[in-house]
């Protein structure tokens, strides 16, 4: 190319720089243009980044969430109804065995509320009874003592683990592990302390693990058996982890059909993908999305329209620039492509500062929302795509209008 | 072989009721290596017949052959290619692009022809060599007096080795001193084999030259028949 481009884009450079405050007002227009659009990409790509940390501490989203449900809505149940509701330890058991492969953990819970003593506090508490691979899936560690075995689950021992709110009320002067408080009636000896919990969506919001905080877990047979006398082993919930992504729809399926028959076809379970949740929750924020890239589209239709009119008002004073160049040889296509030159690079710059702008723009407004502030490479790349097609979209025109200026009369213009 | 065959040009402006007939029919013949001085008064079509015989705007009717080639109804991106390599366009008003440097300036026309970067930096200076101000090269044009301004023009003319020179009024803009030294510089060019054609109202230039060509009313009149004709009404 002889470096025509290069000295297209000096020469676009020095008209750029001659010419500052019309250049300036042009790039104003897809400055202010990408800066929105990057702006409301940063918002949601944050707000979808502080989703994403609060997934993970809640044990990551691979997981499929079992439910129980009453399948007898109105009226009595049936003898069949009454000695089958409810989902039960062989569930899960059978669950994870049916596609041994794909689930990597499976967790169990059963709850009752009930009266829970120690020597400083006594209250009426939510109880959890949980199994297998409850804590991790669920996002906790254990900051003291141990948690519970499989073999306190098998045996339904009278242990008990507390999140960091519940050893403080109970024992509040400390060293919790190896005490004694009452579950009920049932002495039960703490093995474990949990970590404190914290996660708020934005700086000044609750702690929305604050619940989480108050747990006291006990195996689930505890509560099954010991506390409820149920012989059925019933539970509220079982949740497995299936780490791969496109094994999850296939999982669903078996287990729906596996449970069903388990259950003499009663649908008293509701599945819960938790992925599929979050994929769908995510499709809303897309639309968010789509709402400020159209904002930011206007503003740079606006921008871009104003620029038209800019440059066809400075075209007037370069008619006879552009005679001589015609004169000595330019043809239109040159002519053209000087234009279409300068646009570039006043597109590239105000796609620049835009960037700037937007990235300031985007920080302000999470730093008011208090969300930590998350861009995304794709935002930048696309908001500044759209600056690029925007301000070579509209300078067409006046570059053409230029390019087929007759040079005799070009030379004439004064 | 003559560098300019032109017969029955004519050119008018606007239409039916405004029409303008600039030229109504000029025969030229111009051979390789003549210096042709183009007299007559204001208005009399002069810069009009320079712009069709530089390619600037088409004729209205008429066969114009120029180095060979007819061209009176070639395209304009054809006509840009011609103009770039067969003719060099000298201006009254210099015309030079005011915010690149003369160097650039004289380069631009050797850019459009896409001769390389290297090249067309050792032309440029070879040029403003030969016009006389081979200092200059950095300077940017309003940083120039007019004399050398115009020199910086006749480079640029110069810069893809034109066929023609076309000089509109070259002097009009300067003193008479500078002027005759500008016209010194296109008698040196002639005598080196480019053919000049130069417009003018002065009688003392175009004495210089080595044919002189009257233009009156968009008709050119035969030197030696003028004393004895009437205007033509
Ligand atoms: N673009 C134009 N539109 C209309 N009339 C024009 C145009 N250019 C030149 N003319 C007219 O054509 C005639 C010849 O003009 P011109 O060639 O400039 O004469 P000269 O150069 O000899 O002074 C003049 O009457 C002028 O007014
Ligand atoms: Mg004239």
């Amino acid at each position: 190319m002889n470096g025509a481009f290069r000295i297209r884009l000096a020469a676009a450079w020095i008209e750029i720089r001659e010419n500052l405050g019309r250049s300036t007002l042009q790039a104003l227009g897809i400055m202010l243009g990408v800066a929105s659009v990057l702006g409301g990409f940063s918002i949601s790509d944050s707000q979808r980044r502080r989703a994403d940390e609060l997934f993970a501490k809640l044990g990551g989203f691979d997981k499929l969430n079992v439910m129980s449900s009453e399948a007898v809505k109105d009226g009595k149940p049936s003898a069949l109804q009454t000695a089958n509701l409810g989902l039960r330890f062989l569930d899960a058991e059978e669950g994870e065995d049916q596609k041994g492969s794909v689930v990597e953990a499976v967790s169990v819970t059963r709850n009752a509320r009930s009266r829970v003593r120690s020597a400083t506090a006594d209250q009426e508490r939510m109880v959890n009874g949980i199994g297998r691979d409850y804590l991790d899936l669920d996002g906790y560690t254990i900051r003291e003592g141990r948690a519970i075995s499989n073999e306190d689950f098998q045996r339904a021992n009278a242990v008990a683990v507390l999140g960091d709110e519940a050893a403080k009320t109970f024992f509040p002067e400390g060293n919790a592990v190896g005490k004694t408080m009452k579950v009920g009636d049932i002495p039960v000896t703490v093995i474990g302390v949990l970590e404190e919990r914290v996660f708020r969506f934005r700086k000044g919001q609750n702690n929305i693990f604050r619940r989480r905080n108050r747990i006291i877990a006990v195996p689930a047979t505890l509560v099954s058996r010991r506390m409820q006398g149920d012989a059925y082993q019933r539970l509220d919930r079982v949740t497995f982890r299936v780490p791969k992504m496109e094994a999850m729809a296939d999982f669903a399926k078996d287990l729906d059909g596996m449970l069903r028959a388990n259950h003499r076809g009663q649908q008293d379970f509701r599945l819960d993908d938790v992925a599929a949740r979050i994929r769908r929750q995510r499709s809303q924020g897309d639309v968010y999305n789509m709402i400020f890239m159209l904002s930011g589209v206007l503003a740079l239709f606006g921008g871009g329209l104003v620029n038209v009119n800019i440059q066809m008002a400075a075209l007037k004073e370069r008619v006879r620039e552009v005679g001589v160049k015609m004169a000595i040889g330019a043809g239109g296509k040159e002519i053209f492509k000087e234009f279409m030159t300068e646009a570039l690079l006043l597109t590239g710059l105000g796609g620049l500062g835009g960037l700037l702008l937007g990235v300031g723009f985007s920080a302000t407004i999470t730093g008011v929302l208090g969300v930590p502030l998350y861009m995304a490479p794709i935002s930048f790349v696309s908001a500044f795509l759209m600056a690029a097609v925007f301000g070579l979209l509209f300078a067409l025109y006046p570059a053409f209008k230029a390019s087929r200026l007759s040079p005799m009369e070009a030379l004439r213009y004064e | 072989m003559n560098v300019i065959e032109a017969s029955q040009i004519t050119k008018t402006y606007g239409s039916n009721g405004t029409a303008v007939h600039a030229l109504r029919g000029v025969d030229l013949t111009v051979g390789r290596g003549e210096f042709v001085a183009l007299i007559g008064p204001s208005g009399s079509g002069k810069s009009t017949l320079m712009a069709v015989l530089g390619c600037l705007d088409s004729p209205t009717s008429g066969r114009y052959m120029l180095d060979g080639e007819y061209v009176e109804k070639l395209s304009a991106s054809r006509l840009a290619r011609i103009r770039n390599e067969k003719i060099g366009f000298v201006f009254q008003s210099y015309n030079l692009l005011p915010k690149a440097s003369i160097l650039r300036n004289i380069e631009l026309p050797m850019l459009y022809a896409g001769v390389s970067s290297k090249e067309r930096r050792e032309r440029g200076m070879e040029l403003l060599e030969k016009v006389g101000i081979p200092d200059k090269a950095k300077a940017l044009p309003n940083q120039l007096s007019g004399g050398q301004r115009q020199r910086v023009a006749i480079a640029r003319a110069l810069a893809n080795r034109p066929a023609l020179l076309l000089a509109d009024e070259p002097t009009g803009a300067l003193d008479s001193k500078t002027g005759a030294e500008v016209l010194e510089l296109f008698g040196e060019l002639n005598r080196q084999g480019n053919a000049v054609i130069l417009v003018t109202h002065d009688p003392s230039i175009a004495a210089r030259a080595s044919r002189q060509v009257e233009i009156r009313d968009g008709l050119i009149a035969q030197p030696e028949a003028r004393p004895h004709e009437p205007l033509a009404a």
